[in-house]
């Protein structure tokens, strides 16, 4: 084919190339005029000049360079270059580009470099550049590879974007680091120094301590004498830039300063700017950053945020590192102030006493004088009666401690009936066991003798017991008993309360010992009780011993000797003298009562009823204590201090509330049941969410070890009871601060993150995804309330829906997670279930915290990019499967096999409705053809559905468009589960509007080729060929089906055959046309003179009148096809084979003379030569023989042993095994005509099933047989099985549909006789009895012949004979 | 239309009867061929000479089975195959199929086997 195209069809468009293009002089380029271009080079120059994606087709041995509009920017200053070689354009990369483009060239395989970085001049200086490159190749029409096609796309942006994340998040990962402004700004140079590709130079400038100037604090190149410039007004505007406020641009680097670092690239900078460094909120900058920009990049809007961004994060880590000192500062003084604290209340607690009595005086007189007054004020003063008694207690009991360690204990021992006594301290604990629903049971008799006990310290001893009991009992009873044995009076006191592990048992008197983890009303309690016990027990010459099992109980026995004598004689007072009881059971009582449950009333809400006082910080506090007083007070405090109070119990309900809702500040008790506050703050520090949840810990423990447990376990700070409202609320403000001090970092770091266009999330090392940003959810939809999601994750493609995708990501994780780095292009599922197209890039990081290895990953969503480019590829495909079709049925098969292909899909069915309302063609993919019938009911409703759609809108997973030959339903049946998508139905749209117009353009061309095919068919030869014969033709040029070379038969009137090869000079389809008036010319004139001499010379004359006749070559000859005798002449024609039937091969040569004409008007030679009977006849051009470097006797050899070789095979399979033995392994190169006849032709006679048409058939075979060369013997044989063939099948014609014809065939190879009998009737078996001789019919046949087959059919029977000649 | 056959009677020197047929016996004339067999067929011997039968198919040697009692065949050696392969050679004599040796007036036209 060919043919000019309008330049506006090649070279489409009205952009600035396509107008280029078409008044480019191409006839005078090495390339040529566009008519002549292969059609691979005009479809790529098509597709790359209406592709809004930058494209370069690149031509020939020189790589001429042709590009589209969108290219343009890319090829900056060096446009124009259309035409130009490649090496001339891209001279400063074609060491890089070349070798690629040479090695398509060679291998004819695709190549690509991706994020290649190519400096390039394009803005008129050497820029940084990455770009992404595809190399295809681009055949010519013979397939060889003439060209390259390039598809580019620019990555500079996303390449250099990614280099200035990491250097910020290199920046952010330095918080929390340093602990003094030299250590943040020696990490600030550390990461500088990392950056210099894109800070080549910088250097911080802070201001001296005593406010009078700058020094240079830190520099990313210690080489560079940063500090000089700092200096005169040639130096770097560092005050101008702190006194603005703003950046200042320095334009003229390279002229005020010695070149300053590179940072890699070829030229030092030429710009930098100096930038403030902001001080905390609203205070004064610090100093100043002087940061420089590559010489390979301008310094633009983009690069002057991103310093900015730098310049932030810098004064955010030496702000960080200032705070860190003053917190450090502070810490310091308040731990000095604890100290002296503590050796202050240590040494007046004794005086404790006086205040106490003074305050618990007045306070009984005031409860009793207020005794009807308001609620609140009762209320008031009991909690601040229960606290001063129980603040009494502690008091008593620890100078009670120091009296004894200092032997000052004024004991007054009186003899007592203990059992009364006890009972009488007992009863006061009564209402308190009930209310605990407990069963109390006292049981004191009367002892024989009294005991000598001080009342005080007994009425200790008991409270303290019973108190104990109380407090560690949740059900049972609690059970008092006294007792006389062995000259003791025994006091127990047993419970059946939680009871106590056996190793603490000999740790229960120890003095400040308490049991951990154990189960018990109030975590309240000194530890001093028992030990206090123990010491008073002594003091009366007692022993108290404890028995216990867990889960069952405790008892203590106390036992006192009868008697005095034990007793310093001293202290022994009469009967009667001491306190009345029970004087001081008020606090145990008032103590243990507040542990039982109260009925259950909420919290008193104090916040509207105590006024704010001083400014205050809206910060929201949580407050854990097991003590309701405690909580209390300290809610009211605080909320009167401004703070928004939250009040539980214990850890737990912190814990959960922290989770919940963090708080600003957590303050909590160290001893709470459930969960300490120790086991609170591990649990808030070990929970990523709540680890800087700042927590400030109450203890009653005082002394430097505990505080340092709390500190160690990660407590923020901590305050020991008691405590001052001052000096709680300095505490707590203080935490405030600084926690949102050093949460500062974090929370910018969030909102940075947060703020990204891309995506940003964080990967364990298990793979979870535990961080994500704002732009995450939205891409995703899968937002932080999810988090950790483990591996895999929710947005994993579907396996089964989506294989590919699944596999892809399946392999960027594991790339991930084995090297934790790497950019990649692949998709997801959003939470609603649709696609999402991501390129991400990831970063190794190490977790600050626990040096854990992390991956940070950032990603895009190219969802609309991915599928812009799926529409330009598909659409290029299809394009390109619809320029190479042939036919219409091609381009169809084609074109839905690049739809299967682009959506993987099962299966592409389209059926094509005629306006005549015949049965739907369908055409569907898959090796197996489908009929309409064939579809699956549900599929023909709807394609039938499809048909009545407008075109080209899609509906499902089908569309209809216009065919040439009515309307194309399509229907594409996507793999189970995968989704086809609004976006899948807008490219099947436009693929199929492309479908449209590719099918209604082969069709135009079909139509073209059905009328040139028809036309080459007539020139070629005839169709039916006389019996006897076979021809096979070859062209030399597809898709041309005639060229040069030519056979013939023509039928003369005198019953012989006239047979004609001939060969034109050339090949395509200038010889053919020379060719078809050759061969009808001297069809006619073997009509006209059947001798082969005589039609030669009169072609002679004609040839001379036609242009490219010259020197054509004929073989002619005329056949008698009865007698095998054959007469020729040639024309420079190779010689006919003859061979016989027993492989003698003759050549005939006879009869030779010039090619056509040569010399017109001489006389042509003639020959004769009889064919053999079973001997084959070969005639053919030299296009079978002739092979370059060698004769062309070696070919006709070849030839003849084809011919000798396959002498037993049917004629025209012979035809096909000479043309098969004798193609060279790469295919004809040239015309090839082959014609074969086999004498005799084979005989075919058809006959009225009538006996009386026995005798002429049998004379006819016999006659035949003679001309096969059969002996007579073995014609009786063939003669009587034919007959009996016959015979049969006349009697079956006769019996079933009188008049039917028989027909009988018989064909000979060299070697073997083959006949054939067939009727219409149906056969006869064997019945002698009934017509005895019809019986001896095939016993006969299969004496006579090697086989018979026998061969019944609804339609008739065929039988089949076959013998061996000669045999 | 009938395959071309002459049938003739004749009497032998001997005094045996001699039917000769001349032509090819196929379905389309046996009947006449076995009418004349029938109607000489009176229990004495009679020949038969076949040695102007070109062709002879399974009818008319079913015609030959009905009468091999008292008949005796003259053939060339070309109708030797059909009358063996049938066993009709076991029931009657058959001269003439060697080539040589045959009686009355046999025709000379069998073409040799070769």
């Amino acid at each position: 084919m060919g043919g000019a195209e309008p330049a506006g069809l090649l070279f489409p468009g009205s952009g600035e190339m396509s107008a280029r293009m078409r008044e480019h002089p191409w006839g005078d380029t090495p390339m040529g005029a566009p008519d002549a271009w292969p059609a691979s080079l005009r479809t790529a120059v098509r597709i790359c000049l209406t592709s809004r994606f930058p494209m370069i087709v690149w031509w020939g041995p020189e790589l001429r360079f042709l590009y589209n509009d969108a290219y343009l920017p890319l090829l900056g200053t060096n446009h124009p270059a259309l035409g130009k070689p490649g090496e001339r354009v891209w001279t400063e990369i074609w060491h890089i580009i070349g070798p690629m483009l040479e090695s398509v060239m060679a291998t004819g395989e695709a190549t690509w470099s991706e994020d290649l970085l190519l400096p390039l001049i394009r803005h008129g200086y050497l820029e940084e550049t990455y770009w992404t490159y595809s190399y295809s190749p681009l055949h010519d029409d013979d397939g060889a590879v003439r060209g390259v096609f390039t598809a580019v796309s620019d990555t500079t942006e996303r390449v250099i974007g990614e280099r200035r994340l990491a250097v910020l998040q290199d920046l952010g990962a330095q918080a929390g680091n340093a602990r003094s402004v030299a250590e943040a700004c020696g990490l600030v140079a550390e990461v500088l120094a990392r950056a210099g590709r894109d800070v080549p130079f910088g250097a911080v400038y802070l201001r001296r301590p005593d406010g009078d100037g700058f020094e240079l604090a830190a520099t990313g190149d210690p080489d560079a004498g940063a500090a000089a410039f700092v200096q005169g007004a040639a130096g770097w505007p560092v005050e101008e830039a702190v006194r603005t406020g703003e950046p200042v641009t320095v334009a003229d680097v390279r002229d005020r300063f010695p070149p300053l670092p590179a940072g890699g690239w070829e030229s030092p900078p030429a710009e930098a700017v100096v930038l403030p460094l902001a001080g905390e909120t609203g205070a004064e900058p610090i100093g100043a950053v002087v940061l420089a920009a590559t010489a390979g990049r301008t310094l633009d809007d983009a690069y002057a945020s991103f310093l900015a961004l730098v310049a932030r994060q810098i004064a955010a880590l030496v702000n960080a590192a200032i705070a860190y000192q003053d917190q450090q500062r502070r810490a310091e003084e308040l731990a000095e102030l604890d100290r002296a604290k503590t050796a202050f209340f240590s040494n007046i607690s004794h005086e404790f006493r006086t205040p106490l009595t003074l305050i618990m005086g007045p306070l009984q007189e005031l409860r009793a004088s207020l005794g009807d007054a308001d609620e609140r004020t009762r209320t008031e003063l009991d909690v601040v009666h229960r606290n001063g008694l129980r603040l009494g207690k502690l008091v008593n009991t620890l100078l009670d401690f120091s009296r004894i360690e200092a032997g000052r204990m004024q004991a007054a021992y009186e003899p007592v009936d203990l059992a009364a006594v006890t009972a009488d301290l007992a009863s006061v604990f009564r209402s308190a066991v009930d209310r605990a629903g407990l069963a109390f049971e006292v049981d004191c008799p009367p002892l024989p003798e009294p005991v000598y006990i001080d009342r005080g310290m007994w009425e200790k001893v008991v409270l303290n017991l019973l108190s104990n009991a109380l407090k560690f009992t949740f059900d049972g009873a609690i059970r008092v008993r006294v007792r006389a044995r062995d000259g003791h009076a025994v006091v127990t006191v047993a419970d059946t309360g939680v009871g106590v592990p056996e190793h603490e048992i000999p740790r229960l008197f120890e003095r400040f010992h308490r049991i951990e983890n154990a189960r018990s009303r109030s975590n309240e309690g000194s530890g001093i009780g028992l030990a206090l016990v123990q010491e008073l027990v002594g003091l009366h010459g007692g022993t108290i011993t404890a028995a216990s099992r867990p889960g069952e109980g405790t008892a203590f026995t106390i036992a006192l000797p009868f008697g005095a004598a034990h007793l310093p004689a001293a202290s022994i007072v009469p009967a009667g003298s001491g306190e009345a009881l029970p004087a001081g059971a008020d606090p145990y009582v008032q103590e243990a009562l507040r542990w039982l449950p109260d009925g259950a009333q909420p919290e008193p809400a104090y916040g509207g009823e105590v006024q704010a006082a001083g400014p205050a910080l809206a910060a929201r506090v949580l407050i854990a204590d097991d003590n309701a007083d405690m909580r209390q007070y300290l809610a009211r405090l605080l909320e009167a201090a401004g703070y928004e109070v939250t009040a539980v119990t214990d850890g737990r309900a912190a814990l959960d509330a922290v989770r919940a809702d963090p708080p600003d500040l957590v303050v909590s008790d160290v001893m709470m049941p459930r969960m300490s506050g120790l086991q609170l703050v591990a649990a808030l520090r070990g929970d990523r969410r709540t680890a800087g949840t700042p927590v400030l810990l109450l203890s009653a423990r005082a002394g430097q070890e505990a505080s340092i447990e709390g500190l160690e376990a990660g407590a923020d700070d901590y305050l020991v009871k008691p405590f001052s409202a001052a000096e709680l609320l300095a505490r707590v403000r203080a935490n405030v601060q600084l926690a949102r001090l050093r949460n500062h970092h974090a929370r910018w770091r969030t909102a940075l993150v947060d703020s990204l266009q891309e995506a940003f999330f964080v990967v364990d090392a298990d793979g979870s995804v535990i961080e994500i940003n704002a732009a995450f959810a939205d891409i995703l939809g899968y937002g932080p309330e999810g988090l950790p999601y483990a591996f895999r994750h929710p947005w994993w493609p579907d396996p089964d829906a989506d294989p590919e995708g699944f596999a892809l990501f399946t392999q960027v994780y594991e790339r991930l997670l084995e090297t934790g780095k790497g950019s990649f292009t692949y998709p997801a599922r959003h939470r609603d279930g649709h696609q999402v197209w991501l390129a991400a890039s990831f970063n190794p990081v190490t977790d600050p915290d626990t040096g854990a290895t992390l991956v940070v990953g950032t990603f895009r969503d190219v969802t609309a990019d991915h599928y812009a480019v799926q529409r330009e590829t598909a659409t290029a495909a299809l394009s390109l499967r619809l320029s190479e079709a042939g036919s219409l049925a091609d381009a169809l098969t084609g074109a839905l096999g690049e739809l299967r292909g682009l959506w993987n899909a099962r299966r592409v069915v389209a059926a094509l409705f005629t306006p005549d309302g015949a049965e739907p063609a369908v055409t569907a993919t898959g090796p197996d053809a489908v009929g309409w019938d064939g579809l699956d009911p549900a599929l023909r409703a709807e394609l039938t559905a499809l048909r009545d759609r407008p075109p080209l809108s899609p509906a499902g997973t089908g569309v209809t468009l216009e065919h040439p030959g009515g309307l194309l339903a399509v229907h594409i049946e996507p793999h189970r589960g995968r989704p086809f998508t609004e976006e899948d139905r807008t490219l099947l749209a436009l693929l199929s509007g492309r479908l449209a117009q590719g099918l209604h353009r082969v069709h135009q061309i079909d139509q073209q080729r059905e009328t040139a095919l028809t036309l080459q068919r007539a020139i070629l030869g005839p169709a039916d060929l006389p019996d006897g014969f076979a021809v096979r033709y070859e062209p030399a040029t597809p898709p041309l089906e005639v060229g040069g070379d030519w056979y013939d038969t023509v039928r003369l009137p005198d019953g012989r055959i006239g047979i004609v090869v001939g060969d034109c000079v050339g090949r395509g389809l200038a010889a053919a046309t020379v060719m078809g008036q050759l061969r009808s010319a001297c069809r006619a004139l073997l009509i006209q003179d059947a001798r082969p001499s005589a039609a030669l010379v009169a072609l002679d004359h004609f040839a001379a009148s036609i242009p490219g006749a010259f020197c054509s070559t004929v073989f002619c000859g005329v056949l008698d096809p009865a007698t095998g005798e054959l007469t020729y002449s040639s024309a420079g024609h190779p010689p006919g084979i003859l061979t016989h039937p027993d492989g003698t091969v003759l050549m005939l040569d006879q009869a030779r003379a010039l090619p056509l004409a040569a010399r017109p008007g001489r006389p042509r030679p003639e020959a004769t030569c009889s064919m053999p009977p079973r001997g084959t006849l070969l005639l053919y051009t030299d296009g079978l023989v002739e092979r370059r470097r060698r004769p062309l006797s070696a070919g006709i050899d070849q030839a003849g042993a084809a011919v000798q070789a396959g002498r037993t095979a049917p004629l025209d399979e012979l035809a096909g095994q000479i043309m098969a033995r004798l193609a060279p392994e790469e295919g004809y190169d040239d015309d090839v005509a082959l014609l074969i006849y086999r004498h005799p032709a084979p005989l075919d006679v058809a006959f009225p099933a009538e006996s009386g048409q026995l005798a002429p058939v049998r004379s006819a075979l016999r006659d035949w047989l003679g001309a096969c060369g059969l002996a007579p013997r073995q014609i009786q044989s063939v003669l009587v099985a034919a007959g009996e063939a016959c015979a049969n099948a006349i009697e079956h014609g006769y019996r079933d549909s009188p008049g039917s014809t028989v027909r009988m065939r018989v064909s000979a190879t060299a070697d073997d006789l083959y006949l054939a009998v067939e009727d219409s009737g149906t056969w006869r078996p064997p019945r002698p009895e009934e017509n005895a001789h019809r019986g001896r019919g095939l016993p006969l046949m299969r004496a006579m012949m090697n086989r018979v087959t026998v061969l019944h059919e609804a339609t008739g029977t065929t039988v089949d004979m076959h013998t061996r000649i000669g045999s | 239309m009938t395959t071309p056959l002459t049938l003739a009677l004749s009497r032998r020197g001997d005094g045996r009867r001699v039917l000769t047929a001349v032509g090819e016996i196929d379905m389309s004339n046996v009947a006449r061929f076995a009418a004349e067999l029938a109607g000489t067929s009176d229990g004495a011997p009679l020949v038969v000479d076949l040695t102007g039968v070109g062709y002879l198919d399974s009818a008319g040697l079913a015609a030959l089975f009905a009468h091999a009692a008292h008949v005796e065949l003259v053939a060339t050696p070309l109708l030797e195959p059909v009358l063996t392969v049938s066993g009709l050679t076991t029931l009657l004599t058959v001269h003439g199929l060697d080539g040589a040796g045959r009686d009355g007036d046999g025709r000379d036209g069998a073409a040799p086997e070769g």
